[in-house]
Formats: structure tokens, sequence, C-alpha cells
């Protein structure tokens, strides 16, 4: 194993040389390119990309040009956790062989999806992916609806939370379900690391993807990322609501080693309402209407509810 | 590069990012990069611009956060130090404003229109109202 990037502090950080170029097509104030941005300065070593559709892939693939500086691939919606696994295979089986070229470097193999992609329609896909134990990481950037397509729901949706496909109107409150506990599913497959990152906290996030990285086997990455086309929010917004979404504990950030051994890594000073998330996006501004005003309460009990259940299962190692 | 017609497109397409052989990307920053025309760092999406951010040296301590939080890989640092932002690749979106922990802030927002000059000059004071 090759030696892991030293990241002390910000400045140290900020010396590295990006692999992702400006001039994609992502909207202003996109939290995509931010969290892909954090992901790949994490590590020196060369990378072996693959992103499914989805928001990062229409904008950062429009040919002619291309917005990686790494080996990156691109084949359908659902197979870009497979289409990688493929490369960590025969990268495997040529190093057992003896036939690599430069059998020293280290390559990094990580796919991209969004949650469309993976919660959805790639979810067999990446569940195959976690059973087999290939050497990868997949990083899901979870901006809770299909952002590319114009905003359907997804599985990751949120209740309350108005799209496209569940508008809200003069009965509905817009999406009924609950989103899905991706994090737990993965885990699940009893892998050596799942988490849940935030772009907003860069420590925590290059922490855990090195970490990933150090582990041999499949690796899990949720990454909340605030969309300011669906979400309906101002472009400059971005980090703010990230850091509301971790500090209202709606997005808590913690990881699962093993698939049992639960660490909470971030615990807000000062815990913010509920509500105030709610009310910064336009998504759920129909909430606020007087019939509707209970699933604010619901919302706060749900959030409450996981947070408690998190802090157990810290303490019971279970 | 030849233009194509809607129906002439490539089933698929293979592009290079760089023109010849490169052995250490993570080690070479931007302006030692031989990028090739297909790479989209010879793209500018400038004219998505309304407001474009200023940067003021004088002011900034070299924190980094517009650094780590850009999403377009424009707020150039070299050897620690903020050094300026790529106009080619900004698209506008404030971030690196709303993140910069100066008071007063060394990066501000003014319309795209706006003269750096005049700007830099009538930069506001410190504001000492306490939050």
């Amino acid at each position: 194993m090759s030696e892991m990037k030293k990241i002390k502090n910000l400045k140290e950080f900020s010396t590295s040389a990006d692999r992702f170029e400006g001039a994609n097509l992502l909207c202003p104030g996109c939290a995509h390119s931010i969290i892909v941005r954090e992901v790949l300065n994490a590590t020196n070593d060369d990378l072996i990309l693959s992103a499914s559709t989805g928001c990062l892939e229409v904008c950062t693939a429009v040919y002619p040009y291309t917005s990686w500086d790494a080996s990156w691939i691109h084949i359908g919606f659902e197979n870009g956790s497979t289409a990688v696994a493929g490369a960590e295979s025969m990268y495997k089986a040529l190093k057992t062989k003896g036939r690599l070229k430069q059998p020293d470097r280290n390559p990094k193999f990580v796919s991209f999806a969004g949650d469309g992609a993976s919660y959805d329609i790639g979810f067999q896909w990446i569940s195959g992916c976690m059973e087999r134990g290939h050497n990868m990481m997949h990083i899901v950037l979870d901006n809770e609806v299909y952002a590319n397509t114009g905003g359907q729901r997804s599985s990751s949706t949120p209740i309350g939370s108005s799209a496209t496909t569940s508008p809200e109107g003069r009965k509905s409150y817009g999406e009924k379900k609950n989103k899905k506990d991706m994090v737990s599913i993965m885990a699940a497959h009893h892998i050596p690391y799942a988490a849940q990152v935030a772009p907003n906290k860069w420590k925590d996030m290059v922490k855990k993807i090195q970490h990933g990285f150090s582990v041999d086997g499949p690796v899990f990455i949720n990454a909340v990322s605030p969309c300011t086309t669906e979400w309906k929010f101002d472009p400059k917004d971005t980090m703010h609501i990230a850091d509301l979404a971790t500090d209202s504990l709606v997005f808590p950030l913690y990881e699962i080693i093993d698939g049992h051994e639960l660490n909470i890594t971030y615990r807000p000073k000062d815990v913010v309402p509920v509500e105030e998330y709610l009310a910064a996006q336009g998504r759920f501004k129909h909430l606020f209407k007087d019939e509707h005003k209970y699933l604010i309460k619901e919302w706060q009990e749900r959030v409450d509810a996981n947070w408690a259940y998190l802090n157990r299962r810290e303490e019971a190692r279970v | 590069m030849a233009k194509k017609g809607w129906d002439e497109f490539e089933i698929g397409a293979m592009l290079r990012t760089f023109n010849g052989k490169i052995d250490d990307i993570a080690g070479t920053h931007q302006e030692n990069r031989a990028y090739s025309e297909n790479s989209s760092f010879v793209a500018s999406v400038a004219d998505w611009r309304i407001n474009k951010p200023v940067f003021n040296k004088d002011f900034c301590i070299d924190c980094q956060f517009c650094w780590i939080y850009c999403p377009d890989v424009s707020i150039m640092s070299r050897d620690k130090k903020m050094i300026g932002v790529d106009m080619d690749h900004c698209k506008g979106c404030g971030i690196c404003v709303e993140v910069c922990p100066t008071n007063p802030k060394s990066l501000l927002m003014f319309s795209e229109k706006a003269d750096e000059e005049t700007e830099l000059a009538a930069w506001p004071a410190k504001n000492e109202e306490k939050k």
C-alpha cells in the first residue's frame, strides 16, 4: 500500500493540484463539484473513476470536452459501479499474473453516482459490487431528486418535499414516503466501511475518504449535495444549506465499520431546529401553510428519533 | 475540431485530456500541464456570469475557505497563498464571498461590468458592529 497523503490543515490541503476542471456545465453553486474535488484531492495516487448517468456525468463530459484529468468512464445509468468493479478485477488479475507495466502504482477505484442511480436504478448493481468484495469506493452525491431530468422524485426524496412527480397542491403536501436509509442497507452487506459525509465538513470528509482508501474491500459513502435548482435556494447559499443540514441533524455524519461498529463523527455544538432547515428551501415552502404545519413537528420528531437511535447504536456497538 | 451534424456523432468516444505522456498529474499544477483541445480547461464559461467576484488581497488571511468550497476550481492557490480568481471558469455563484471570514470581506460580488480598480478603491471599511 502506498503512503497516505498527509493533510493536517486547510492551508496544506490547498497545495493540492486539482484533477477536476472548471468550465464544466454544472449549475453555479452546485455542491457536486465541491464533493468531487474534496474526494479527488484526498489522495495523490492514480484514480480510476466512473460516473453513472446524472448531473455529474452529463455536465462534465459534454463532447468534445471532458472535465476529468484521470481515467474516467461512463456507460449507462445503472452500471457505473460495475464498470469500476470490472476494471478493479482486471487490475487484480493482471497484477497476479505480473503483467502490469507499473505494478507499484496503487490506483484507487471510485465510482460516482447520484441518488437516482444509487437508491433506485443502480441499486442491484451496487449491492452486487458490495457483496462481491471489490476493492472500490462508491460515492453517492445525494441531492434527493432526479435533478438532471427535471426534478422527479427518487426514493431518496424526503417527506413533504415538492418534486415534479409529487408536487404540492390544494390537497397534496408533496412527497409522502420517507427517505430510504441507504447507509444502513449497505452496511448490512458487512462491508468494511460505510459513511455519511457533507461537503461543508471537509476535514471529516477527507478523513473518511482516506480511511475508505486504506481499507481492503468495498466502501460506501453517502454525501449530501444541496441542489440550488431543485431545492430552490440562492446559489451563494450552498454551504449555508449544507451547514443547516448537518447542524439540524437531518444529515447526521457518522460511519459504520464492518457493518456493526457505528461512530458519530460530528456532534453540532448548537443543534438547529429542523424548521430552519426547511424554511431555507423553496421545496418545503408549502409546509408553512397552516394546514401542513403538523408535518414540521413530525419532521422534528423523526430527526430526534433517528439521532437517539444513532446514539444508542454507538453506545451499544452493534 | 470539425463540426458534426446531429446524426453524425460517434456512438462512443475516447477523449484525451493531455497532449503526450504525463506521469504525475497530482503533483503538477494547472499552469504546467499540457492540456489538449478536449479538456474543458481550454473552454470558458465566463459568459454565464451576471456578477463577478473581486479579490482584495489587502484583507486576505489565506484561510483557503474559498479554495475548498469553490465548485468551479476557480480560486487559484499556490504555496498556501490565495493568488486570485480564474475568470475563465468562474460562474459567479458567490459561494467564495459567503464563506470569506475576514472583516471586511476580501472577496465581494460586483456587477460583471463593474470596473475592478474603482471597486477596489471604494472597498467597504471594517464593520464594527458586533454580531
